[in-house]
């Protein structure tokens, strides 16, 4: 009973240092915890569902570049803090969605998101953030998500008019070098939004104005039964250039499918990273792909190498593409912001954003030009398209030069 | 007439209780995530409660509701987009454009049945999201208006969200409140169940089915548009005409239960915060695995509530109190029962009351009627008789407008009715039965005779009166709160007879009364028949039981392969050799010999 | 347009739908047979796709014989679903109150099969690279895709089996007596529950071995079924609810409105023709193209 009386009087002792220290504790670790600040962010993005494969990859983007920061010390103006990330699942809806950021971003405090990639999603998402004031990120190129007057949306893709623009000078640049004029122009592609916004200024200004006649107009509305007819009609105008937007995996299988076995020999222009996944190779070979171009937002670019190595280790991927690349950028670029701020409230953040521009650092090494600064619209400044060729059943940054890791290849039709 | 009220009053007492704890709710909450689901269960209880009025009371189960859902959401904000017009204005031309959409598709729709109408309406969604798409309208951002954002539906407080749902949600219980309890809900349940006794018992089957799809399509509007605002921010083809908003619809109401408002309020309070709560917890860590428990959920209450919650649950309970037995149960079995002409002129006894005039009707080439032709006297029983296959039946359904003949033509009251709607023809005063009783089975004996009442009735309460009255007359009162599978075929017989004389006609088509009766049953029924007459309704019966026949028409027709052989009073016909020899020799002389034994 | 334009787009059009004939079958069969509404037939198709693809890049097995390896095992699966679940939702009872439940149950179905494939399999596309997907056959000036011929041959040969199946044997005999009359069939002696079981096995399996021939030029992910499965229900509907020779027909046609729809619409428009034409044969022909039933109200 005595010994038992003893450990009674330990144990009772132990209680009121232990009760001791949890009331001091707040006071004792204060200053502690403002030092060393974690910063929370939001991914929002399909993690289950039709685009579910997309989201994952920006997910191993956003987790590579955590893992690059926190090895290299965390946020130093928050004391070395560390990025968390919260992902909230967007699903395959609108209202799952928002459903997605409207919890994510009420659960705790979260200074920055990063989503939705589909450009519907990324409307909707972006009215939440908006009303809660908190700093997005996108990667969607839709024009009229920063034309709405928001304070709080980063568009940090060229928008959908400009990169049409961009494309087609650099593609007619690609041509002349090559000792070939381009005069007749095909349209081929699905009419969701991405690709729409892309080919409406070609459609109905672009090409016109460079003299180029448009052939072949074909627009489908998902799921594409068959191809047949579209090919048909390419075989029998022989355009200089096909422009092609089939953000549908399947569609676009058909598509290159049919292309061959008709053996129309018509050099692609894609209109978006999609046509860029490693999937493609898998599913139908490097001999279709090969030099197949397409513009996308953001590549791998020169001096990138290390980054992509990394990578490809770390997650299995073939190569890096836009979905995680951009979302690597997103979270550097979050992480020079709340350096700048040195809060991670999302008001301060928002506003360092809105002040930063990066000329250096893996934000700005990762997004041609170089350079990282937004206008008051919310749209990164001097954000320029890139070209992107497969080349030996993989996709390399061929156009602009300065940043390109090959040199383009082009075969014309004839 | 605040006792007659009363009842239907009652009704409204939990409607009024869920919107309290929707308000409570409203105001209890706190995060906002929190909110936006309690909009989405106010929203897809609406949503359901919609789909609920043209499926569950209606019974047409429509797979392509989410085409009105779409209709709002889009007009409106195509309004708020070209023409800065405000949603609560754009609200009510959405719905305007929905009801439209709703007679378009109804039209041609209506005149298929089951797992076909279902069908069919599925392709319209399925077409108007291709055609948005055609025309531009992928992706249509509801314009932020930051100076009057009230004015365009544009809060910045979630609870305004929550409110507008909620008072969407009321509107509809309410709607749906008095499509129960009135005319057009019993029409409904009444065609659900049976749609061609429901038209041969005067109700116009294709305005009441025509009425609910209106009624339906325009909540499904409003709630699409509010749906836009406070779900979406964001209009897209797929997000209001997609498959996954008339999937979500019919996963609140056949899980909560069909054919009764609280079935989708209940679906849509388990399914709703289920869904998120699962995105909400597993979803975001391992993504995926949201759907499969919400997909296992749903085969689990399939399995253990096919008919749904709602229904199961009532099923549980106790079954409240045992219908109550009814006074009167010894009805007068004596004296005629009084015709009521409802306004029309009367007929003097003895004059023309029908006249059927070379009537003929072919199916596939064979003639089931020839150039019939006879009168029917007003105050008079007149019987049809003839072997199977005579085309007795078939005369029935050209005279109370089933069929339509392919030549001649039947007047009554001196104008022609070949062409009329059945249940035109019984609202102008011709009721019928059938060979085979043509109950509603869902509804109890005196609903079943209040649809009849409807016809002269537009009141619940005064139907029930009328209706009651009927029963007393057939000695019925009794078992007015039984349903029917729980009666004897005379119970069945009187109370479809009820049935018809609840719809006050001048003229009743009995189709094989006797047929299945006791001897007592029969001379019940005999009893009835004279005393329908007496009282001053005409009365065609077609029977098969010949001693009684002759015991009890006026006059008699006899039909032998589609043609009229004989027309006249039961002593002459009988006699006439013709008629004798070629149809009735036999059975008359088999019947005797049974007489006999 | 050339005359031979009108021919390729005829051959196009039979090609497309030769595929959708046979996913459209087991489907048919299960209405036909059941009256259920199987939502989740076209995730078993899907699933039917992987098997194909896991054969071919595992052991080297060529999709066209994949689709016929998976047979027997979706064969079992069909008779084990049927067992465990249909048989609660299916035969006696209020028609509609049981078509409610099988729709909410195949639906939750479907999402199981979906997301979990997704989750295991993960949501990267698949395919089957065959020499045959890029190469065509030449007649005249009309190209033959040769993976698109083969499976139709092989849908044709599929669906001719099922039919003399049904006609020829006395188990198909059984079969259809189930179908049309329950009743009396349980009356001779046939165990309808077990023919239920039956058609529900042969359903899925045709279905699956129509996303094998499928899965010989197009792509796999867990979620291809949205892509077909309103068409299957409207080929159905376009050959008479239940009937077998119906369903392959009303598939056909669905390629080809698809295919000559281009003709006078824009191809945005494309599957706005079937839907039209689908209403059109409802409205005027309830019954379908093959339909029995002398009308469907």
């Amino acid at each position: 009973m005595k010994a038992a009386g003893t450990s009674r009087g330990r144990g009772v002792r132990a209680l009121a240092i232990a009760t001791a220290v949890l009331v001091a504790a707040p006071a004792l670790l204060a200053p502690a915890v403002a030092r060393a600040e974690d910063l929370k962010i939001a991914l929002v993005a399909p993690l289950s569902g039709r685009w579910a494969r997309q989201g994952q990859l920006k997910k191993m983007g956003a987790e590579m570049a955590i893992a690059e920061i926190e090895a290299q010390g965390g946020i130093k103006a928050l004391g070395g803090g560390k990025i968390i990330l919260r992902e909230a699942d967007a699903g395959d809806s609108v209202e799952k969605a928002v459903s997605a950021i409207q919890r994510a971003l009420s659960r705790e405090k979260i200074s920055a998101g990063i989503g939705a990639w589909l450009s519907s999603f990324t409307l909707g998402v972006t009215e939440v953030s908006e009303r809660l004031q908190v700093p997005w990120f996108t990667l969607s190129y839709a024009d009229n998500i920063t034309e709405r007057g928001f304070k709080y949306t980063f568009q940090s893709s060229p928008v959908s008019s400009v990169q049409a623009e961009q494309a087609l000078d650099l593609v007619l640049d690609l041509a002349r070098r090559n000792g070939q004029t381009i005069k007749k122009a095909a349209i081929v592609g699905d009419n969701t939004a991405a690709t729409v916004f892309f080919f409406k200024p070609l459609r109905e200004k672009l090409l016109k104005a460079k003299g180029i006649e448009l052939v072949v107009d074909e627009i489908w509305t998902p799921p594409l039964a068959d191809a047949t007819a579209i090919v048909q009609k390419l075989r029998s105008t022989q355009p200089d250039i096909m422009f092609y937007g089939a953000t549908n995996f399947p569609d676009s299988i058909q598509v290159l499918q049919k292309i061959k076995e008709f053996g129309v020999k018509t050099p692609i222009q894609g209109v978006g990273a999609w046509l860029v996944t490693p999937e493609y190779v898998k599913t139908v070979g490097k001999e279709l792909l090969d030099n197949i171009m397409t513009v996308t937002a953001s590549h791998p670019l020169k001096g990138q190498e290390d980054l992509v190595k990394r990578f490809t280790q770390r997650t299995g991927e073939p190569f890096m593409t836009q979905d995680p690349l951009m979302t690597y950028a997103h979270v550097w670029i979050i992480k020079e912001a709340a350096e700048l701020a040195k809060s991670t409230d999302p008001k301060a953040i928002r506003d360092a954003v809105a002040k930063l521009d990066l000329k250096s650092g893996p934000a700005a090494g990762a997004l041609a030009p170089g350079r990282i600064r937004y206008d008051e619209r919310g749209r990164r400044i001097g954000a320029t398209p890139i070209i992107v060729q497969w080349q030996n059943g993989e996709p390399f940054t061929v156009v602009p030069a300065e940043l390109a890791t090959r040199k383009p290849v082009w075969r014309g039709g004839k | 007439m605040p006792a007659a009220l009363a009842p239907r009053l009652r009704g409204l007492v939990p409607i009024g209780l869920v919107v309290l704890l929707g308000l409570a709710l409203t105001f209890v909450l706190g995060e906002r995530y929190h909110h936006r689901i309690l909009t989405l269960v106010f929203v897809w209880a609406t949503m359901g409660l919609a789909w609920n009025i043209i499926s569950g009371y209606a019974g047409q189960t429509s797979f392509g509701h989410q085409a009105f859902f779409g209709v709002g959401a889009y007009v409106t904000v195509l309004l708020i987009v070209g023409l800065r017009l405000t949603p609560w204005l754009g609200l009510v031309a959405g719905a305007a454009a929905a009801v439209v959409a709703a007679v378009l598709i109804g039209f041609p729709t209506f005149r298929l049945a089951g797992i076909y109408f279902a069908l069919a309406t599925l392709a319209y969604p399925l077409i108007l999201r291709i055609v948005m798409e055609f025309l531009g309208y992928q992706e249509v951002p509801i314009p932020m208006v930051r100076d009057r954002p009230a004015l365009y539906m544009q809060f910045a407080d979630p609870r305004a969200y929550d409110l507008l749902a909620l008072a969407a949600l009321g509107g509809t219980l309410v709607l749906s409140h008095w499509i129960e309890t009135s005319r057009l809900g019993y029409a409904l349940r009444a065609l659900k169940e049976n749609e061609a006794a429901a038209e041969a018992t005067g109700v116009d089957t294709l305005r009441a089915k025509m009425l609910a799809y209106m009624l339906s399509a325009a909540p499904a509007a409003v709630i699409g548009v509010i749906y836009a605002h406070a779900i979406l921010f964001v209009v897209t083809p797929d997000s209001v005409f997609g498959v996954l908003v008339i999937v979500q619809t019919l996963v609140v109401c056949l899980v909560g239960g069909v054919g009764t408002k609280w079935g989708p309020v209940l679906g849509a309070a388990i399914m709703v915060p289920m869904s998120e709560t699962l995105d909400a917890t597993i979803g975001d860590r391992l993504p995926g695995i949201q759907g499969v428990v919400y997909g296992g959920a749903l085969v689990l209450v399939m399995l253990f509530a096919p008919e749904g919650i709602y229904w199961r649950l009532r099923a549980l309970l106790p079954s409240r109190r045992a219908a109550p037995a009814r006074a009167g149960a010894t009805a007068a079995t004596q004296g005629p029962i009084a015709a009521d002409l409802a306004g029309r002129a009367p007929v003097a006894r003895g004059a023309t009351l029908m006249d059927v005039r070379g009537v003929s009707r072919a199916f596939l080439g064979l003639h089931a009627l020839e150039d019939v032709s006879f009168t029917v006297r007003a105050g008079e029983i007149l019987g049809v008789i003839g072997p199977n296959g005579a085309g007795k039946t078939t005369l029935f359904n050209v005279l109370n407008g089933f069929l339509a003949p392919d030549a001649g033509e039947v007047r009554y009251r001196d104008a022609p009715i070949t062409g009329l709607r059945p249940s035109a023809i019984c609202r102008g005063g011709v009721g019928r039965t059938f060979q085979v009783v043509r109950a509603f089975p869902q509804m109890t004996v005196l609903e079943n005779v209040m649809v009849g009442a409807f016809v002269r009735e537009a009141a619940p309460d005064r139907a029930r009166q009328r209706a009651l009255g009927a029963l007393a007359a057939v000695g019925l009162e009794a078992r007015a709160d039984l349903v029917p599978s729980g009666l004897t075929t005379l119970d069945l017989r009187l109370m479809e007879l009820a049935r018809g004389l609840a719809t006050a006609p001048d003229l009743i088509l009995l189709d094989e009364p006797l047929a299945g009766l006791s001897r007592d049953g029969v001379e019940t029924m005999m009893a009835l028949v004279r005393r329908v007459r007496d009282g001053g309704v005409s009365v065609v019966i077609i029977e098969h039981t010949m001693y009684a026949v002759v015991q009890l028409v006026d006059r008699l027709v006899v039909l032998d392969h589609g043609r009229r052989v004989a027309e006249g009073a039961p002593g002459e016909v009988v006699r006439d050799p013709a008629v004798i020899e070629a149809y009735l020799g036999k059975r008359w002389l088999r019947h005797a010999e049974n007489l006999r034994r | 347009m050339s005359p031979g334009d009108l021919v390729q787009y005829v051959v196009t059009g039979l090609l497309v739908g030769g595929v959708y004939a046979l996913m459209s079958i087991g489907l048919a069969l299960i209405f036909g047979v059941m009256k259920v509404v199987n939502f989740a037939q076209g995730d078993f198709m899907m699933l039917g796709m992987y098997v194909t693809y896991f054969l071919a890049v595992g052991y080297g097995v060529d999709p066209l014989l994949g689709a016929l390896f998976t047979i027997p095992p979706f064969f079992l699966l069909g008779l084990v679903v049927h067992r465990t679940l249909l048989v609660r939702v299916t035969g006696g009872g209020d028609p509609q109150r049981l078509m409610d439940a099988q729709l909410i149950l195949t639906l939750g179905l479907s999402l199981i099969i979906t997301n979990a494939t997704t989750m295991i399999l993960t949501p990267m596309p698949r395919g089957i690279k065959t020499a045959y997907a890029t190469q065509a056959f030449a007649v005249g000036p009309v190209l033959l895709n040769q993976a698109r011929s083969y499976a139709f041959l092989m849908a044709l040969l599929l669906a001719g089996v099922v039919y003399v199946f049904l006609t020829r044997t006395d188990l198909g005999k059984a079969l259809r007596a189930a179908a049309d009359e329950p009743e009396a069939a349980g009356y001779q002696g046939i165990d309808v529950r077990a023919m239920h079981g039956l058609a529900f096995g042969v359903g899925i399996a045709l279905v699956a071995a129509a996303g094998g021939l499928l899965a010989t030029y197009h792509p796999i992910e867990p979620t291809v079924a949205v892509n077909f499965i309103v068409l299957m229900f409207v080929a159905v509907v376009l050959g008479g609810l239940g009937s077998i020779p119906g369903a392959f027909a009303g598939g056909l046609l669905i390629g080809l409105v698809q295919s000559l729809t281009l003709l006078v619409l824009p191809f945005q428009l494309q599957n706005v023709g079937v839907f039209i034409a689908f209403l059109l044969v409802l409205y005027l022909r309830p019954q379908g193209l093959f339909g029995q039933r002398a009308r469907a109200v």
